[in-house]
């Protein structure tokens, strides 16, 4: 390989190591392949990469965007993660990635961009943050009318007139997509066998989000914390191959970040650690909703939260 | 719908028998309906005789606009009308008829995948070849779409569906690909589709599902509906298990009834080949 592969994708939070699914996607399936990518995490500098377009994979003097078109150019490049599959897995792995994409992404994009709690207390802060002014003013609203857009548009067709109703249907088949998901993993590590293939990291993307994140509204996460088969699956992804994460550390492999954002990240994930420990302890009060203790404090106790909360 | 209603829905449904004069309404068929419309229409129809439901087969210029959700086909049951296969799979569901009740957990899951797989990517490859590309859009759609209805609405209707359908492919990032792209896929679906079936009968093997009415619906319309040219069909083609596949399907359930119904495809398009 002549130079190596840069990949431009969103940054992790949540112990996640990139809360964007389709980011998430491309990255998992770097890990199973064994390709090395550059990351390039998208951060609050006018050098890095900007726009709507991400993930974007470039390799010499070529950019190649969309989850599945980066991992068939990781497969014309001999990084191939489905080498074992039958032709009838490989025709599966069709299959499932259709699902995926008709049935679960339109109540992920949902819970992340449409639904006005998550949107302004988690996603669109978020975002903005890692956007350099004045976009982050203007590219997560973009996002968030893409994402209602695309779900009236392909969902929003007559007798459900109103948001109310396409609502309940995109959370009703997201909440069976999900339970076929977790009968067809059934027992086994992953969804083919010993070995993670495009289609784990297809739902390893999906699924690891709507577990992590912590959203204010939570009917998709407290279905899928039900289906304790899918969160071992995604907790054993996060601990078999993105280790590195539970420090803290947002992905490794980016010499080009300096020391300031290393420790702002620190700062910002013993944040949301904590937030998490102080969490687990009022579950049993869900009238108290994360985003009310985002002003205390970091402090030490966040990191023993962090190693406790991601073993798989 | 919410769940009070779907129980609603489903109680009412389960306490009528299948009447007699039950019917299935579908555009014109010699000079109205689209490739996309007829593979629907068809996997419905194919449903139906596979569950062993007599329905009546009714051409409408307007039944794109009598369904309730503006999507042909939709039968009309009773006093309950229903449009579009999953539905009327649920439907016929809470009228005690199922196929896929012997599957396992595991089955079911696949047959949903592979149902999504088909309306992802052959349904909307469909769409794109009938209202993106110029060519057909210019040559079949438009005067076929039009047809019943006079100036100026034939023009404004053409528009309004094409406006439509081109907002869709937007946003699911379809705008930008090109033919070729979409004929790949196309050739991905079936290839999968191929290989799912290896040398079965159908899909779960012995019984048919409603996988198989959809896939059927789809592949049968393909094969023999002449288009601008034959690289659409000739992507299915390269599948004998699948030709095999439609022409079992059609044997089995269609054969008796092709006069009246049915394999609308060869009687719509004359020039279209016919399967024997």
């Amino acid at each position: 390989m002549a130079s190596p592969m840069e990949l431009s994708c969103w940054g992790g939070d949540w112990g996640l190591p990139s809360v964007h699914p389709e980011s998430l996607v491309v990255m998992a399936y770097a890990k199973f392949a064994g390709a090395p990518l550059k990351l390039n995490v998208v951060d609050n500098m006018w050098t890095s990469p900007r726009g709507v377009v991400i993930p974007v994979l470039t390799s010499e003097n070529t950019s190649v965007t969309q989850p599945t078109k980066i991992l068939n150019f990781l497969r014309k490049k001999k990084y191939n993660a489905d080498y074992d599959l039958s032709a009838k897995e490989g025709a599966d792995t069709l299959a499932y990635i259709a699902l995926l994409e008709e049935k679960l992404l339109p109540a992920v994009l949902h819970t992340f961009w449409v639904d006005a709690d998550n949107y302004c207390t988690v996603t669109r802060p978020w975002f903005a943050s890692r956007i350099p002014f004045p976009l982050n003013l203007y590219l997560p609203g973009k996002m968030s009318r893409e994402a209602l857009n695309r779900i009236l548009v392909t969902k929003g067709e007559p007798p459900l007139y109103s948001l109310n109703d396409v609502e309940a249907q995109i959370y009703k088949d997201a909440k069976e997509c999900l339970n076929l998901l977790s009968n067809r993993l059934g027992t086994s590590q992953f969804f083919f066998g010993n070995t993670p293939t495009t289609l784990d990291a297809f739902v390893f993307g999906f699924l690891a989000p709507l577990y992590k994140v912590r959203f204010p509204k939570v009917q998709l996460q407290e279905h899928l914390k039900q289906l304790s088969n899918l969160c071992r699956f995604c907790d054993d992804i996060l601990g078999g191959y993105f280790t590195y994460n539970i420090t803290g550390f947002s992905p490794a492999g980016q010499d080009t970040v300096d020391a300031n954002l290393q420790k702002l990240t620190q700062l910002v994930n013993k944040e949301s650690n904590l937030i998490e420990k102080m969490d687990d302890n009022l579950r049993k009060s869900p009238q108290h909703f994360p985003q009310k203790l985002t002003t205390l404090k970091p402090t030490r106790t966040g990191e023993e939260s962090s190693s406790q909360h991601l073993s798989p | 719908m919410s769940l009070v209603a779907d129980a609603f829905v489903s109680q009412i449904a389960a306490a009528e028998a299948w009447p007699e004069n039950a019917a299935l309404y579908q555009p014109l068929k010699g000079e109205q309906i689209l490739l996309s419309d007829n593979a629907s229409s068809l996997a419905v129809q194919a449903f139906l005789k596979m569950c062993n439901l007599p329905c009546q087969v009714i051409c409408r210029a307007n039944a794109e606009y009598m369904s309730p959700s503006g999507k042909v086909p939709f039968i009309h049951v009773g006093n309950q009308v229903v449009s579009e296969l999953g539905p009327v799979v649920q439907f016929i569901k809470a009228k005690g008829h199922s196929l896929s009740d012997g599957l396992d957990e595991v089955q079911k899951a696949e047959m949903k995948a592979y149902m999504e797989l088909v309306n992802n990517m052959l349904l909307t490859a469909e769409l794109y070849i009938q209202w993106c590309d110029e060519a057909t859009l210019e040559e079949i759609t438009e005067p076929r779409y039009s047809s019943p209805f006079p100036w100026p609405l034939n023009y404004i209707l053409v528009y309004q569906k094409r406006w439509e359908i081109q907002r869709k492919m937007k946003a699911i990032g379809w705008a930008n690909k090109s033919l070729d792209q979409v004929f790949e896929d196309v050739d991905q679906c079936c290839q999968a589709l191929s290989q799912r079936l290896g040398a079965q009968p159908y899909f779960f093997s012995k019984q048919p599902t409603e996988l198989d009415a959809l896939v059927f619906g789809h592949l049968f319309t393909i094969l023999t509906t002449q288009l601008t040219n034959d690289e659409l069909r000739e992507k299915v083609k390269k599948y004998k298990n699948l030709i095999d596949f439609c022409r079992r399907i059609e044997h089995n359930y269609f054969e008796d009834h092709a006069k009246d119904t049915s394999a609308g495809g060869m009687q719509r398009l004359p020039k279209g080949p016919s399967l024997h």
